[in-house]
């Protein structure tokens, strides 16, 4: 299992015996994080340019302290707090520790403070070219830190594959485990699917399973219902 | 077993356990860790019965839940920032002293060369500094001038304040950002900072406005330029270290010299915090320059002091 090459999951040995995958978030959802989080930024510090305009030199000495604050502090407050920005949460990325746990705050400010780094020479393009050359999408400031930005996990739904509406059939062939798998991964899956999809899907196998275009669906399901062992 | 015998008995203890780590704010049983635990076990006996991918995500989806739950993090609390200030700052300075010293001494060095090359030769300071410029500085620091004989406003003092935090600290975080590639974005600004400090205190020492640049600049000065100097050489440690990373990979030897950086950029940034509320509110203070002088001297014998008792004992 631990050696999976086509998916783009890490995998990590825990203390307790098991190992969990992760799914590092690749550049793009990133780079949308960051435009969401510089557009905050942005507002936030146009509206203070607004209002302190009115005080003076004193109203721009605390505007610089404000962008100061906004532009070092704003991801290490929220990463630090809630493990994400609101641009990371938009889309459901969180910072961890290279081992799965939640990052500490020390590494939460060293990966910041190295944004500089990745910003060089402009526009983050040497931390982009730097994720882009490893599989769990670090840039300079992950690698010092020892982070990794992960996709969260989201709400736990496992439909339980094999429907009781649907008859169990014992398939007339043997499958290989992984086979059997994604018989079943189909099965599950397949509430996710429109019906012309399943049905598309479905049709590659109709003629090794004996049936007309249509049934094949239904077919599958039936075979994963047998695998997934629907009777004691 | 098959699988959906294996959901059936246990699909209710993980809805509970779901429950639990995600509405945190109820207390956590005490047999919690077991529960934990037990949840890894079955996570471990779905993959090697080959359950259906959907099952083996789910549960290490639970598994990463408790884990979060269990290994919580320690949040933001600014009496850690000041441990980490009276204690691990210390620490890292001993650790870390050979680039802390190498900093110094280039500093230092550079700014010493620079100084005695234009006060042999006034002309050089154009080397480093345009007309325009070096026209600014002297009506700074001209003593018949307007700027140092009317005492700043309040106002302008907040200005100032917000400059120094702004320009200042962002320089040191830029520079320890950028030894991280392979020590140049620190090298060259320290660098380039100490010959400018040089020449600059060099020229005004040649037009004589020794007083108001000096009186100035003493009292900032120690945890100014200290902290310039410990934010570059935290940076530098991140490249060279990426260069030379001795018997450990690269990537492991940076995450460890991170580590070990990190208090010292925390104690820059908090020394560099100090120093801007000196400039801002002190130095630009209209009163005799000896007064000035006696607490830049303790400024400067505090901070020595400190430097000298962290690099060599870490204390």
């Amino acid at each position: 299992m631990s050696n999976q090459t086509l998916d783009n999951k890490v995998y990590r040995p825990l203390p307790e015996g098991v190992s969990i995958n992760l799914i590092p978030a690749g550049i793009s959802a990133r780079i949308i994080a960051y435009l969401i989080d510089f557009a905050i930024r942005a507002i936030i510090m146009i509206a203070c340019g607004f209002a302190l305009s009115a005080f003076g030199k004193s109203g721009e000495g605390i505007l610089l302290l404000l962008y100061f604050i906004s532009s070092w502090g704003y991801y290490i407050y929220f990463e630090a707090k809630y493990g994400q920005t609101y641009g990371k949460k938009k889309l459901n990325l969180r910072v961890i520790q290279d081992n799965g746990l939640p990052a500490r705050l020390n590494q939460i400010i060293l990966r910041n403070l190295l944004r500089p780094a990745d910003a060089f020479p402009f526009g983050y393009a040497l931390g982009i070219i730097v994720m882009a050359a490893n599989k769990e999408f670090k840039r300079i400031g992950d690698w010092a830190a020892g982070t990794l930005v992960v996709y969260q996990e989201s709400t736990i739904i496992h439909k339980a594959a094999p429907n009781t509406n649907i008859a169990i059939t014992p398939p007339s062939f043997n499958l290989s485990t992984p086979e059997q798998q994604a018989i079943l991964a189909f099965a599950e899956r397949s509430h996710q699917l429109s019906p012309a999809r399943q049905a598309e899907l479905a049709n590659i196998l109709a003629k090794p399973l004996g049936v007309s275009g249509e049934e094949a669906s239904l077919k599958l399901k039936e075979i994963a219902n047998y695998y997934a062992g629907q009777t004691i | 077993m098959k699988q959906n015998q294996f959901v059936r008995l246990n699909n209710e203890r993980w809805q509970w356990f779901e429950d639990l780590c995600q509405h945190q704010e109820q207390t956590f049983p005490s047999d919690f860790p077991q529960q934990y635990r037990r949840i890894c076990g079955e996570l471990a006996i779905a993959r090697s019965r080959h359950y259906s991918p959907a099952l083996v995500d789910k549960l290490n989806k639970l598994v990463q839940l408790g884990q979060a739950c269990l290994y919580q993090n320690e949040g933001i609390s600014f009496k850690q920032l000041i441990v980490q200030f009276k204690q691990t700052f210390p620490q890292a300075l001993y650790e870390n002293r050979y680039y802390i010293w190498a900093a110094l001494i280039a500093f230092w060095g550079l700014a010493f060369i620079a100084f005695s090359w234009v006060i042999a030769d006034p002309e050089a300071v154009y080397h480093f500094l345009d007309v325009a410029s070096v026209r600014n500085l002297e009506e700074m620091y001209d003593p018949s001038g307007s700027v140092q004989s009317v005492a700043r406003l309040a106002d302008s003092d907040l200005l100032m304040f917000g400059v120094y935090i702004y320009n200042n600290i962002g320089i040191a975080f830029q520079m320890f950002a950028g030894g991280a590639l392979f020590c140049i974005g620190a090298l060259l600004p320290l660098l380039f900072n100490s010959f400018y400090f040089g020449a600059v205190s060099a020229h005004i020492v040649n037009v004589g406005y020794t007083d108001p640049f000096f009186s100035f600049v003493i009292t900032h000065g120690s945890f100014e330029l200290t902290a310039i100097i410990i934010a570059g050489a935290a940076g530098c440690k991140l490249g060279y270290k990426l260069l030379n990373p001795g018997k450990f990979s690269r990537a492991y030897a940076l995450k460890k010299a991170g580590e070990s950086v990190l208090p010292l950029i925390v104690g820059a940034f908090l020394m560099l915090v100090l120093a801007a509320f000196i400039e801002a509110f002190w130095s630009s203070r209209d009163m005799p320059s000896i007064i000035k002088y006696i607490v830049g001297s303790i400024g400067w014998f505090y901070v020595l002091q400190r430097l000298y008792k962290g690099s060599r004992y870490g204390t």
